[in-house]
């Protein structure tokens, strides 16, 4: 299998670099990384040990996902390439249709592992919401496979770098005009490489509880992280803290989640979470079925307790 | 006197906005049974992010002068579920219907509705939701974009039309970015881009009486040629290993958060 | 036979749920505190042609059936049976003018009724009956152009709100009882204070007193003497809306009594586990399914009748063993909770408070029985 990996984020391509290693391990072939003017990151993948082929566009475009997929596919042909692995990223989701579309070949979003079947990678994905996780096998001899973030490690430092070497291709001049690019926010935060979340649900129901929640959360070193509605409709947080299906998958040591009722697309996000331990209302809340530890009980009360008692 | 758009050709011309509905079974109405989902008598609906894609599309009527236009690919329940999107607010469908697309998968439905997108005269903009409620694969917008040479943004908040270009935000992880784009244009919206509306009754009644023309493969010369480029192997639910245990008291809870905290 | 929703009754009943689960949940207290129904509620449910369902398209109405009628009023009352009260009044008044009124009485009447501009009002109780129509004592003169009416109205709903008011009155020179529409707040109009009631707050209940008050002769609804037959028809469709709001109570107490069985524990288990209460459950479940059924089946009725005073017998059988079994079903779900359903901090208490209402209202069960009875023995 020869598979070449891209992500124009170099903390997910070097997660990329160690999932291709692992097909590698399963059905042999080589493992070669793009870049696409970006030479810091050829360096950087350089230096966990794999071969990058720099790619040089004559007009570079990063926000054109066409040219992208343009960019990318060149590549692909060039090196005979028969899977693409790609970061399940927004930028990267995009990027799988239209490049599988150019290969014609199959695709898989959301990848969050895979097993050996018969001799071939069997990818596992979720389905129904939720609900079922799909094992889906690639009919066609070209694929493209983008992987949820931080479903593997980022590969580490190798002792003899890669070797790095130029790619021009030749892209038709992009549609797409980038204006302005707005960083959302200050809320730098990433709530997919917190050790402990507390995790706060439309269970908590005003400002002031939610201080609260926040107390708790530094008192106990954690990250607060939150359910999409209390992001998307009270917007008390930046969707960068919403967990789940549109959200991030996090799997921090311990999530302490506080009125979360735990529905499926909230819960494919904090499932390989290490500990669970969740307050609600509701002692029939989804939730229930997904926390190892459950208070059932009323935040409006608990809360000013736990401040306490977490603090203390 | 305000402005008024005019093309080369110094006439106004109005474009259709055409948002691509998926019909997804109820989430909330399946049952797990043995790890294996009870699909039986789950009812179809339509997708709730494409309901937001459809109240962005009825807000760009205006600025393009055109209809809007609801697309689906799909099987037999389909004449019914769209009536959904008639009853808020599309002005007519296009559906296709197959039994071959019943697992609606990417790769064939993007062929199935690029080819209707071809004939369909006048198409200013497509949009799509991020991820369809059940599969949330995000492919679909980006195949179609590529087998019409269209333009693509995905994951758009707002979407704006002025003279011909689009003027979208698109919301990456961590930031957005102002775009630029001429018509026509494939898009997919994220669910906060508009809150879907409650149809009212007489949106409801008039649904059924709205145009609808019901297309085949074959009318679309699509061949099913080969088989799908993927295969699902298993579709079962998850097993969990978590405890499931109701603790008595906020002591307890304290005592367990501070043991699975380890050291700080 | 089929007893499937057709999908565009599955989404009118969709738009209602979303409706009173987004609008009318979160003021519910409010409503039930202050007895009173904001005006803004009224114009949401007109947005979405929620007010006058049945109405034709020609007056402003949304042209939908009886059936998506009960649907929508199942919807409500499950959430606040008193906006459906008041939904229910209003669409007897304007049902009344369509089948009984003239044109211009069509024309002048329906459009705002249906838009929600005003809300109908139906008075026949008196302080000396509610359930006989013989003993009716409001009188109506006729004096030129005009009829003179004085009397007192009991009960009534609405009649706070601007709008018609359709009234039942008799006739001095013949002694027949016929029906006239007014307008509230017209000189002779005059409302007492509203009435204290246990249950059903938010559709207060006021006492309409008539003195002197001048109807043009053309707004005497239907020929004289008509009265009674509107009174036969009016409250043949009263009796589907009162059917389906009190239907709509028995999903709200089935739901609210299901919801505590889990939550509560015994030494460490759900309620559920407890054989008496799963056969709550199963009681309650049953009474639900067959009162929805019968109601269900008066809407398709009233669809299909040429004339709807001939579904009076069914509607009438509907609406007794409908708010009856309401009763029995919210005893059982108050039951489920023990002393909690008694308190007020439980949704439960106040169904219980709501329930109770239905028996007595639109025609009581012991008289609806003598009127069932009547048809079923003659033969
Ligand atoms: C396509 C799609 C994608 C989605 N993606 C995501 C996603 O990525 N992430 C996500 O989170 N959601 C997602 N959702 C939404 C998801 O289905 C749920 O609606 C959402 O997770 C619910 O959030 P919640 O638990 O905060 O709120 P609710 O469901 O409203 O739950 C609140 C909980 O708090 C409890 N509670 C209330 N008051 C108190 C109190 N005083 N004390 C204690 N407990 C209390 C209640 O019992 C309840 O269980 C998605 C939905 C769709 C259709
Ligand atoms: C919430 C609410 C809203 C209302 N809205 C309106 C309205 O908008 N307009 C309006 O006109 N009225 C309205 N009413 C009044 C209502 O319709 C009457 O109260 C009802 O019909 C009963 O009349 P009554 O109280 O006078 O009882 P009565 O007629 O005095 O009957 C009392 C009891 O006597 C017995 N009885 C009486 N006559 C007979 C008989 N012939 N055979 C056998 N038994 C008999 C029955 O057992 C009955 O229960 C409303 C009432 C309520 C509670």
């Amino acid at each position: 299998m020869n598979i070449i990996l891209y992500s124009e984020r170099p903390d997910l391509a070097s997660e990329l670099v160690t999932a291709g290693r692992a097909i590698m391990d399963i059905c042999g072939g080589a493992l070669q990384a793009l870049t696409i003017d970006d030479d810091e990151q050829a360096d950087f993948l350089a230096a966990r040990g794999v071969s990058v082929h720099r790619v040089r566009s004559d007009q570079p475009s990063p926000a054109d996902v066409a040219q992208l997929a343009s960019a990318v596919h060149q590549t692909a042909v060039a090196l005979e390439a028969d899977m693409i692995l790609l970061a399940s990223n927004r930028r990267g989701r995009e990027l799988a249709g239209r490049l599988a579309q150019k290969l014609g070949g199959g695709c898989l979003t959301d990848v969050g592992r895979f097993e050996v079947l018969d001799g071939r990678p069997a990818f596992s994905r979720n389905a129904l919401g939720g609900a079922v996780e799909d094992v889906r096998c690639m009919e066609t001899g070209k694929q493209v496979i983008a992987l949820t973030p931080h479903s593997f490690a980022a590969a580490g430092v190798a002792t003899g770098p890669g070797p790095v070497s130029d790619l021009p291709v030749r892209l038709s001049p992009s549609l797409v005009r980038l204006k302005e690019t707005i960083r959302k926010g200050a809320d730098a935060v990433d709530i997919e490489k917190a050790d402990i979340l507390v995790v706060v649900g439309q269970g908590i129901e005003n400002k002031e509880d939610l201080t609260k929640a926040a107390q708790i959360a530094r008192s106990l070193g954690a990250e607060v992280a939150c359910t999409k509605p209390v992001a998307t409709d009270r917007k008390w947080f930046s969707e960068e803290r919403i967990i789940g299906l549109s959200g991030k998958r996090c799997k921090p040591r311990l999530a302490l989640l506080l009125g979360v009722s735990g529905q499926v697309q909230f819960t494919v996000g904090i499932r390989d979470a290490g500990a669970i331990v969740a307050v609600n209302l509701d002692e029939k809340a989804n939730i229930a079925y997904v926390a190892d530890y459950l208070l059932v009980g009323d935040l409006k009360t608990l809360l000013p307790e736990l401040v306490k008692r977490f603090s203390a | 006197m305000g402005f008024v758009v005019v093309s080369d050709h110094g006439k106004e011309e109005a474009m259709n906005i055409v948002v691509a509905m998926k019909q997804v079974p109820d989430l909330k109405m399946i049952r797990i049974r043995d790890r294996r989902p009870l699909l039986e008598d789950v009812p179809f609906m339509m997708g709730e992010i494409d309901r937001s894609a459809l109240e962005a599309g009825a807000e760009l009527r205006e600025a393009l002068k055109g209809k809007l236009i609801v697309l689906s690919a799909g099987t037999e329940p389909l004449e019914d579920t769209v009536k959904e999107a008639l009853a808020a607010g599309a002005d007519e469908a296009i559906l296709i219907l197959d039994e071959a697309l019943r697992d609606g998968e990417s790769a064939l439905v993007a062929q199935v509705l690029a080819a209707a997108l071809a004939r369909m005269p006048d198409v200013g903009i497509i949009l799509f939701g991020e991820g369809s409620a059940d599969n949330y694969s995000g492919q679909v917008m980006a195949r179609v974009a590529e087998i019409l040479s269209w333009p693509q943004v995905g994951y758009a908040r707002e979407i704006r039309i002025e003279g011909g270009v689009a003027q979208i935000t698109r919301s990456l992880e961590d930031c957005e970015e102002l775009l630029e784009v001429p018509l026509p244009v494939a898009v997919s919206v994220v669910a906060e881009i508009r809150q879907p509306k409650t149809p009212s009754v007489t949106g409801i009644l008039r649904a059924g009486r709205k145009p609808k023309t019901l297309w085949t493969l074959a009318d679309l010369n699509i061949g099913l040629n080969g088989g799908a480029p993927v295969r699902t192997i298993s579709r079962l639910a998850p097993v969990s290993s978590r405890l499931g245990q109701v603790i008595g008291s906020v002591d307890e809870l304290v005592e367990i958060v501070k043991a699975k905290r380890g050291p700080s | 036979m089929d007893f499937k929703l057709t999908k565009e009754q599955e989404l009118i009943q969709r738009t209602a749920r979303e409706f009173a689960e987004k609008n009318l949940l979160p003021q519910v207290e409010s409503i039930i505190e202050e007895n009173r129904v904001p005006d803004a509620v009224i114009r949401d449910l007109k947005d979405l042609d929620l007010f006058a369902l049945f109405m034709p398209e020609a007056y402003d109405g949304a042209g939908a059936d009886y059936q998506s009628y009960v649907l929508v009023m199942e919807q409500i009352a499950r959430i606040c049976p008193a906006v459906a009260v008041i939904m229910s009044v209003n669409a007897v008044g304007l049902a009344a003018v369509e089948i009984f009124g003239t044109e211009a009485q069509k024309k002048t009447y329906l459009p705002p009724g249906c838009r929600g501009d005003g809300v109908l009002s139906f008075a026949f109780t008196e302080p000396g009956t509610g359930s006989d129509p013989k003993q009716i004592t409001a009188t109506a003169t006729r004096k030129g152009d005009a009829y003179i009416l004085n009397g007192t109205k009991r009960f009534i709903t609405n009649a706070s709100f601007a709008g018609p008011i359709i009234i039942i009155a008799r006739e001095t020179e013949t002694g027949e009882v016929s029906g006239f529409i007014a307008d509230k707040f017209c000189d002779g109009y005059a409302i007492s204070e509203p009435w204290k009631k246990m249950g059903c707050q938010g559709a207060p209940l006021y006492d309409v007193y008539l003195k002197d008050l001048a109807v043009p002769a053309e707004n005497r609804l239907g020929a004289p003497g008509k009265g009674f037959r509107i009174l036969k028809v009016a409250l043949a469709l009263g009796k589907i809306g009162i059917s389906a709001i009190f239907l709509g109570t028995m999903l709200a107490a089935y739901e609210e009594a299901l919801r505590y069985a889990r939550e509560k524990t015994h030494r460490g288990e759900p309620i559920t586990k407890f054989q008496a209460i799963q056969m709550a459950i199963v009681d309650m479940a049953m009474k639900y399914e067959a009162a929805r059924w019968m109601t269900y089946r008066i809407g398709y009725l009233a669809d299909h009748a040429k004339d709807k005073g001939d579904i009076l017998k069914d509607s009438a059988m509907a609406k007794i063993f409908v708010t009856e079994t309401a009763v029995d079903l919210a005893r059982i779900a108050v039951g489920v909770h023990g002393s909690y359903g008694l308190m007020k901090d439980y949704k439960v208490s106040q169904i219980w408070r709501d329930v109770i209402f239905g028996p007595q209202v639109e025609g009581v069960s012991h008289l609806l029985k003598v009127l069932v009875a009547g048809e079923i023995l003659k033969g």
